[in-house]
């Protein structure tokens, strides 16, 4: 029977172990085992103290859709993207890409989709730009004419075909991301997967990494494409929906504007102030508004001379205006306008990963969808 | 009397050098034993320079000193071929071809091998014609003592690949490898000249030793002219192969634990 999804988890659970090599050598890019000891103890690896990267992830991804991963460094993106590429094995839950799971089939999960990880580069230095997609299209399995034709298309559809006899280490950052683009785009799989794709890229080149995926390869081809991201615009431009992640847990999954709009239930207050001088600390002036019921926070502007210009205070949609004017009025501040708007995506998604815990229930719906 | 700054930038160097060396504690230690062995193994050698080896294989010492600095050539790179492959960039990107492991660990030793068996060719041309070593090669006991050490030297491989895949910067496999090939394994002596030198009965290790058999039957098929159908030969070889029979299974298996161990730990990508 065909799945009915693209990418499915369920209840996904990843502990990574915090003791032991961990902590020998400062973290990533380290193995730090710097003895006999060690070593041994790295065999042996007791059951201590774990981290969760992820605490129960639902979640699911339809065929054909761009799917965006959004959260702050560590929310546990990139451990979600390699448990689906099969290079981490979870601990509890299940998951699935095209209906295998990724613990039990993973020849045939690696068989419908391909990851772009920018840190897994994987070319070989002194070979070409054509010589290192040569190499992997041989490991694919791709028949030497078939993998010929693809490999120019590619090169000519991310515009390194001038390039291509060049070796790889005179390539710069951009072109070396677009030959990872070539790469995963050798094998006609139905599913990709882009971790922080355009980091590293200047604005042109990732406005067409954008198209790209947006026009070509998820309209013209129907791929499924899951893609992490800290670039909230770029969110908004290509993915029909998206997934905020913070610490392991998905608290936000809906459509950006569903997001922007709806599961957040505030709006953005501005207040510009004329010919004011107020002496006290700004800082004051915020506490007074974040008491008053309704405001669920305030961030003050100040201008060049360092005087406070404005107030930008995030409020209940339902609120009464007139306590926030009460409190700047008292403070002696005149009012130069006002203003009421929607929050951005990015004040939308600040607002989510930033909120305490102790406050539920104010988005729409968390997890699955 | 202050010292020029010439002189103190290179002192700094060399602090820094130095703690830095005391911070990598295995790599301490293991080039204090290194030291050790190779007093021991160089001091054993010298003192059978120019000596019969009449007990194995009936020929000369620099006979068997060439062919067996020949065959020291073939056998480390191997094992050390594959260590160059695994870095994260590496490892993560061909995992996600879904080609097999075996295919990774062999695929990537293969033109070592090759390199190494073409190197190996000019090491007995010289000894040959430039020290005078006098080879006694029978061509087709020498293609089994090939293709039976490269099946050790291949389960060691995927031994050591698995074990530097969970340990990363440090592997002990090669390291213990190295050093008991310098004292044991008979590179520049017969291994039964221990007994001689140590105590009696000592050179029974270095017939627990893998790359003992490397030695011992690259040596029979290129110093005596050793035929397969020779039934005193052919019981070296046969006891060589269970070293290979075994090493493999076994080498398939620690990797094979290495990778879902580090999948499990998320350390994939760690180097």
């Amino acid at each position: 029977m065909e799945p009915k999804y693209a990418v499915e988890t369920i209840g996904l659970v990843k502990r990574y172990p915090t003791r032991a090599r961990n902590t020998g050598g400062g973290g990533r890019g380290h193995g730090g085992v710097d003895s006999f000891g060690n070593i041994f103890s790295v065999m042996r690896r007791r059951r201590g103290s774990f981290i969760e990267a992820l605490r129960g992830i639902d979640l699911q991804i339809k065929k054909g859709e761009v799917f965006g991963l959004l959260g702050p460094n560590g929310a546990g993106k990139t451990t979600l993207i390699k448990i689906l590429c099969t290079l981490i094995i979870h601990d509890e839950g299940e998951a699935y890409v095209h209906g295998f799971d990724v613990k039990k089939e993973p020849a045939e999960v690696i068989k419908n989709l391909q990851a772009v990880l920018p840190e897994s580069r994987g070319f070989n230095w002194r070979l070409t730009g054509q010589q290192n997609l040569e190499f992997y299209a041989l490991l694919y399995g791709i028949r030497e004419q078939e993998a010929q034709e693809r490999i120019n298309s590619l090169l000519e559809l991310v515009g390194l075909r001038e390039r291509a006899n060049d070796g790889y280490q005179r390539y710069s950052t951009g072109m070396q991301r677009k030959l990872l683009l070539c790469r995963a785009l050798l094998r006609d799989t139905p599913t990709l997967l882009f971790d922080e794709p355009t980091t590293g890229l200047d604005p042109l080149s990732a406005s067409e990494f954008r198209s790209l995926v947006r026009d070509k390869l998820s309209r013209e081809e129907g791929k499924t494409i899951l893609i992490s991201t800290h670039n909230l615009n770029e969110a908004q431009e290509i993915c029909d929906r998206i997934a905020i992640l913070d610490k392991g847990k998905i608290i936000a999954c809906d459509t950006p504007n569903n997001i922007q709009y709806t599961m957040l239930d505030e709006k953005v207050f501005s207040i510009t102030f004329t010919n004011t001088l107020f002496n006290a600390d700004p800082e004051e002036m915020v506490n007074l508004l974040e008491k008053t019921a309704g405001v669920y926070g305030a961030t003050p502007e100040i201008d060049k001379d360092g005087n406070l210009s404005g107030m930008s205070v995030r409020i209940s949609k339902g609120m009464d205006l007139s306590g926030i004017l009460s409190v700047i009025m008292k403070n002696g501040l005149k009012i130069g306008s006002i203003n009421t708007r929607e929050p951005s995506l990015e004040e939308a998604f600040i607002a989510i990963t930033g909120r305490k815990k102790e406050e539920p229930g104010r988005f729409g719906h968390t997890g699955r969808s | 009397m202050e010292l020029p700054l010439a002189l103190k930038q290179i002192i700094a160097f060399t602090k820094r050098d130095f703690f830095s060396w005391t911070t990598y504690k295995t790599t301490m230690i293991t080039q204090l034993i290194n030291i050790l062995i190779g007093v021991f193994s160089w001091g054993v050698a010298a003192s059978y320079v120019q000596r019969p080896v009449t007990e194995m294989y009936d020929s000369d010492y620099i006979t068997f000193l060439v062919a067996g600095i020949a065959i020291s050539n073939l056998i480390m790179p191997i094992v050390q071929g594959i260590q160059r492959q695994l870095n994260p960039w590496t490892l993560e990107t061909i995992m996600m071809t879904g080609i097999s492991m075996p295919v990774f660990v062999i695929g990537n030793i293969v033109w070592t091998y090759i390199l190494s068996v073409l190197t190996f060719i000019p090491y007995l041309l010289i000894g040959t014609s430039v020290f005078g070593a006098k080879l006694d090669v029978n061509i087709p006991t020498t293609i089994v003592a090939f293709a039976i050490s490269a099946a050790i030297l291949m389960g060691l491989a995927l031994i050591s690949t698995g074990v530097r895949i969970v340990t990363k910067s440090t592997d002990p496999v090669t390291w213990t490898i190295n050093v008991l090939q310098n004292l044991f394994a008979g590179i520049s002596f017969p291994v039964v000249y221990l007994d001689t030198i140590f105590f009696p009965g000592v050179s029974t290790i270095s017939w627990f030793l893998p790359q003992t058999w490397v030695y011992h039957l690259c040596r029979l098929a290129l110093l005596t002219n050793a035929s397969l159908l020779d039934p005193k030969v052919l019981s070296e070889f046969i006891k060589g192969s269970v070293f290979a029979v075994i090493l493999l299974p076994v080498g398939y298996k620690v990797l094979q634990w290495g990778v879902a161990r580090s999948k499990r730990e998320g350390t994939l990508g760690w180097y």
